[in-house]
């Protein structure tokens, strides 16, 4: 079995409105000194299969379902 | 074709959760509706009394709710599975000219499956926008009043005048509409242009609004959206919960007269009565 | 584990442990009871001991375990059985229908509606957002399995206060603020993804409440009578169908968790007690007990909540008169690997139990298949009530149901505790004018707007809720006494929902306390022109082994029950949540009530904000210097044991007189007198209707000027009556009217002999819809 991570992140210059309230969260919860908190989603996805095989379809769960091109950019890291 | 031989699929998987009201808004007109789940249209676990084909139906009902949780991203795994399973039937449901409405979630999973704002087709190959995280990063459940600034190409708001402001309440976590952002000036005008742009967020003033009065920061304060031509309607607030006058936020201080909602349901209704 | 030689593992393919209890002494017995988590006393021990030894064996750990739940103060009651049944289970009419998980009560003719309220406090304190989510679970299961469809949710919330200094929390206490943050996201994400509404609640603020806050859940449901089921087989031959979520390690000993103290380690070493929910599991498991139990394909159904398996299957059985064979390798597991103990009394979410004849098992679990929810038969009811469990077809488990659900019953010692009583009265000083006090208090976190709260809540789902939580003119508005929905399609008639709590009155005098929260409740849905119909209540309080706390509950109850039974409103459903202390202390001793009425006709309804100018505005009932535990009394550091009681007759009179204006037609705008009193009523009207008030408390007669503007007296309302119709609004010797003033221009004027206040309106609006915001944003 092989497990591969999908990170999924918001494209450069999209609002990302659960970060910035994690960090008004944060600051009204006393933490000092931050700069950004970046809302990311990561899904690990077990399956077996050869490796360029598992990326290809793990490719296909991005465009089907994993992400949204208007918003998201996506990378897979096969472990 | 006589509404009351009209026969409305209210489409629904695990997690849909306003197919009831939807139901009832065209049982109220005379209309036939049926609450139908996904895996009757597709034959899976279903009996033969049980399995449904889409085309014969005469209208499709995406209603609300938080359909397989929306835990991907609001409307995704219906859209996904829709895709998957009757993308050939929608298209040709679609092209046939018949009417597809889908409400808060149900616009979420248009959007995801490609059939708004469908400016490259019936059902186009990929997302074409998103329906986000609101900009307060909170579910919004608040009184949202729309302005009908279509002229004339959406089946389902021919019978609310141009200049009438609509109190329809909005509820949802994920209803801030957005296109690519390299692109998005030259979409809105093209929709503009299409006449694909049905509802605005306003204030009581009638003016396009901020937060709260647009609960979501969508994109030139879009509340809904049609497909060109215009058969596929999609918005964010929701017409249902107020057929009625009296669950209106403030009915107790204008008891009479129609829910402003039920204009959406009649239109649709009356050009089914007529067109099909 | 030193006593490791009573454990005799059995010789089988799997974990099973027969406990020697004979060879045990009472130390022994107090071991066992601390490592098996059963939280059993040493009496308790004994007679399960006896029992056995009686029947000449050993129990299994299957066995002993099943017990720990059954006997728990959750399950059983142990505590506060003798005191519920002297107060309150003993109100009855002709409305109830039953009393089972849920209580169910007649609507029309045709209908019946189920309500239930319960508390989610220790896991919640722990992990907020699973803990609260969870809560929202059980309490539609409750109502659900009474064959009755939820149509709202209502939630009390008691924190610590949000401006908490952050060094002065106690080691392993969680902030308020992120408690109040994780709560409300857990019922927002929970109640919103279920599709029911939340209409009502509450949030209340004290520092008992820092170390162990309140999470209390209702729901209420709505049915065809003919389609409500009890909570019990009908007979031998049913086949017991386990619907729902997988079972897994999750809420093991959640039971004996909420009847524990929380200590500083409870973080650490409780987090297993806390279920995980799915309410895309639940969502389903809805429609699909809904419509078999509606194709009556379904005898009788019960949630699996505290004590999981091991209490349902007996109780669904025994109440049937029958008992049950189980086979427990038929149980969808979530991991492997379960021991048949862990199976038996797991917590896990999302299950229940349906009750169904053999010969309708294949259409039921057809119906499971669509809704893609795992149904699983799992074990059969036979003649005899005694419960036998196989795993793999070993006999792990027999016994019999009368000893195992008669779970102990306790008359515990209870006693006031002497220091209250000595506390002396203190009275704030008089001042010329008030405007600051009124601003001050309605800016007060106990007062002030929730509607950070309230929005982030779907109150409308369902499109039946006619009154929402927030009342008022477009772009402008204020809370409401109570919410009303219309359940039936073809029918205007309407059930009103209400929640109140007075935790701070109940502390000073519990037994007066007691009664004013079923005032309060009772004023809040007449308010909206609701009768009052029926109660149901969750009652949080600190550990039952110490005679006060016992003593404070007793007397909250007989409080709650003399109201209750005066005005002939049955509670048939209730909660009881003891063990509410932290090493800060107990919680101010809390009951959380909510209320339903009947609106006869909701388009008759009317809301809390003022409506238009020129409009006189009268006060309803009678107004005395009872200044006790009053939000000015605490802004103000003042104290007086004086706690406002509840006069029946006055009460009844007054109900009569508010809903008869309001179905005359003659009110247009209702608000009940609770916290702030008066003054701070008054200013809610004018924020939700954007009108000012011209009013004169003279009439009031020889009062202080503080106790005219803010006490808090019970049975009070203040209406604003159509124009023209003030002859229309009933008279009753039993209550006082008086017309005070009117609605006029775009401040708040309450004159007495001079000037008291006049605060501009924008202002009154800022202060009371800003402070929540400005901590939570």
């Amino acid at each position: 079995m092989a497990v591969a991570e999908v990170r999924v992140t918001l494209k450069k210059g999209v609002a990302d409105p659960e970060g910035r309230n994690t960090l008004k969260a944060l600051e009204l919860l006393g933490f000092e000194g931050i700069r950004e908190v970046r809302s990311v989603k990561v899904f690990e996805i077990e399956m077996g299969g050869r490796k360029t095989e598992i990326e290809r379809r793990v490719e296909e769960m991005c465009r089907k379902l994993l992400a949204n091109p208007v918003i998201h950019n996506y990378s897979i890291v096969v472990k | 074709m006589k509404v009351s031989d009209a026969r409305v699929c209210v489409l629904r998987i695990e997690g849909t959760n306003c197919e009831e009201e939807s139901y009832r808004c065209f049982k109220r007109l005379g209309a036939k509706p049926e609450k139908v789940h996904l895996k009757q249209l597709t034959g899976t676990d279903v009996t033969s009394d049980e399995r449904r084909s889409l085309s014969d139906y005469q209208l499709l009902v995406f209603p609300g709710g938080f359909s397989a949780g929306d835990y991907v991203r609001a409307g995704a795994i219906f859209a996904a599975r829709l895709r998957s399973r009757l993308s050939k039937d929608l298209v040709e449901f679609v092209r046939e000219g018949k009417p597809v409405l889908g409400i808060c979630n149900g616009f979420q999973i248009l959007v995801e499956a490609g059939l708004l704002p469908a400016m490259s087709g019936v059902m186009s190959e990929a997302p074409e926008a998103v329906l986000g995280t609101n900009d307060s990063a909170r579910f919004e459940c608040r009184p949202t009043l729309l302005k009908n600034v279509n002229r004339g190409n959406c089946v389902f708001t021919s019978r609310i005048p141009g200049d009438r402001i609509c109190q329809i309440p909005s509820a949802h976590a994920e209803g801030k509409l957005m296109f690519p952002l390299d692109s998005a000036n030259r979409i809105i005008k093209e929709l503009e242009e299409n006449d694909q742009i049905v509802f605005k967020y306003v204030d009581p003033d009638g003016e396009l609004a901020g937060y709260p009065w647009c609960p979501n920061g969508s994109i030139a304060s879009i509340a809904g959206l049609c497909s060109p031509e215009g058969n596929v309607f999609g918005l964010m607030p929701h017409p249902e919960r107020v057929f009625f006058r009296y669950t209106h936020p403030d009915w107790t201080r204008h008891p009479d007269g129609n829910g402003d909602g039920r204009a959406v349901f009649e239109s649709v209704l009356e050009y089914i009565s007529k067109k099909i | 584990m030193p006593t490791a030689r009573l454990y005799i593992p059995q010789d089988v393919p799997f974990e099973l442990s027969e406990i020697d209890l004979a060879g045990a002494s009472d130390d022994d017995l107090i071991e066992i009871s601390r490592d098996s988590g059963t939280a059993l006393s040493l009496d308790e021990m004994r007679r399960i001991k006896e029992h056995f030894v009686r029947r000449g064996r050993n129990p299994t750990d299957v066995e002993l375990q099943s017990i720990g739940q059954a006997w728990s103060e959750h399950c059983c009651y142990k505590s506060s059985k003798a005191f519920l049944k002297e107060y309150v289970f003993s109100i009855t009419n002709r409305h109830v229908i039953d009393r089972g998980d849920a209580g169910v009560m007649e609507f029309d003719r045709d209908h019946a509606y189920a309500l239930r309220i319960e508390s989610h406090n220790h896991p919640s304190a722990v992990e907020p957002y699973g803990g609260a989510a969870t809560g929202i679970g059980g309490i539609l299961r409750d109502v659900l399995c009474m064959g009755a469809r939820p149509i709202a949710l209502v939630d009390p919330l008691f924190f610590g206060p949000l401006d908490y200094p952050f060094p002065r929390l106690p080691e392993g206490i969680k902030h308020p603020k992120y408690l109040l943050g994780g709560v409300v996201a857990g019922i927002r994400d929970y109640g919103n993804r279920v599709g029911v509404p939340t209409v009502s609640g509450g949030l209340w603020f004290d520092e008992s409440y820092i170390g162990n806050c309140l999470v209390n859940v209702g729901c209420v449901g709505i049915a065809e009578k003919s389609n409500v089921r009890r909570n019990a087989v009908r007979g031998p031959g049913d086949v017991l169908v386990l619907v729902g979520g997988r079972t897994g390690r999750d809420g093991i000993h959640g039971v004996t968790f909420a009847s524990a103290v929380l200590t500083k380690e409870s973080e650490t070493e409780s987090r297993g007690a806390v279920q995980l929910g799915d309410p895309i599991m639940k969502e389903p498991v809805m429609h699909a007990v809904l419509e078999a139990n509606e194709r009556n394909l379904v005898n009788g159904m019960k949630d699996l909540g505290g004590g999981g398996l091991s209490c349902v299957v007996g109780e669904i059985a025994l109440a049937g008169g029958c008992g049950a064979d189980v086979d427990l390798s038929r149980v969808p597991l979530k991991e492997e690997g379960l021991a048949p103990w862990e199976i038996w009394i797991s917590e896990s979410q999302e299950r229940m139990m349906l009750s169904v004849s053999p010969r309708n098992l294949e259409k039921v679990l057809h119906i499971f298949k669509l809704w893609d929810v795992p149904a699983t038969p799992v074990g059969k009811i036979v003649r005899e009530k005694r419960v036998r469990l196989f795993f793999e077809d070993v006999k792990v488990f027999d016994l019999e149901l009368d000893f195992l659900t008669e779970g102990p019953e306790y008359c515990r010692p209870c006693e006031a505790d002497a220091a209250g009583k000595r506390r002396k009265e203190k009275l704030p000083k008089t001042r010329s004018r008030y405007d600051g006090t009124l601003l001050g208090l309605l800016s007060d976190h106990n007062i002030c707007d929730r509607d950070w709260v309230i929005r982030q809540y779907d109150h409308e789902v369902g499109a039946n809720t006619i009154l929402k939580p927030l009342h008022g003119k477009t772009g402008h508005w204020s809370h409401g006494d109570a919410a009303v929905l219309k359940p039936v399609e073809e029918s205007f008639r309407g059930l009103a929902i209400a929640t109140a709590s007075n935790p701070f009155a109940v502390g000073v005098d519990p037994y007066r306390g007691g009664k004013a929260c079923v005032d309060e409740v009772c004023r809040n849905l007449a308010a909206v022109g609701a009768r009052p119909h029926s109660l149901t209540d969750c009652l949080n309080f600190g550990n039952p082994e110490k005679p006060d706390r016992l003593w404070q509950f007793r007397e909250t109850i007989r409080g709650i029950g003399e109201v209750a039974r005066e005005l002939n409103l049955p509670i048939p459903s209730g909660n009881v949540s003891f063990y509410n202390e932290s090493p800060t202390g107990p919680v101010l001793p809390t009951p959380a009530i909510l209320g339903c009425g009947i609106v006869r006709d909701i388009r008759k309804c009317v809301t809390s904000d003022l409506k238009r100018e020129g409009n006189p505005i009268f006060l309803v009932g009678p107004t005395k210097a009872e200044m006790g535990s009053s939000a000015y009394f605490r802004k103000t550091g003042s104290y007086s044991p004086r706690i406002p009681n509840v006069d029946t007759s006055a009460l009844r009179a007054g109900l009569d007189i508010v809903v008869g204006g309001i179905e005359r037609g003659a009110v247009v705008a209702c608000h009940d007198i609770s916290d702030g009193g008066l003054a701070v009523a008054l200013a809610e009207m004018c924020i939700g209707g954007d009108l000012g008030a011209n009013v004169n408390l003279e009439g009031m007669g020889r009062l202080r000027s503080d106790a005219k503007l803010f006490a808090e007296g019970t049975s009070r309302w203040l209406v604003e009556v159509r124009k023209g119709k003030e002859r229309q609004l009933p008279r009753d010797r039993a209550t006082k009217v008086m017309k005070m003033g009117h609605v006029e221009g775009h401040s708040l004027r309450l004159v007495s002999g001079r000037t008291l206040i006049d605060v501009c309106l924008d202002r009154m609006a800022r202060r009371f819809n800003e402070p929540i915001w400005r901590v939570v944003g």
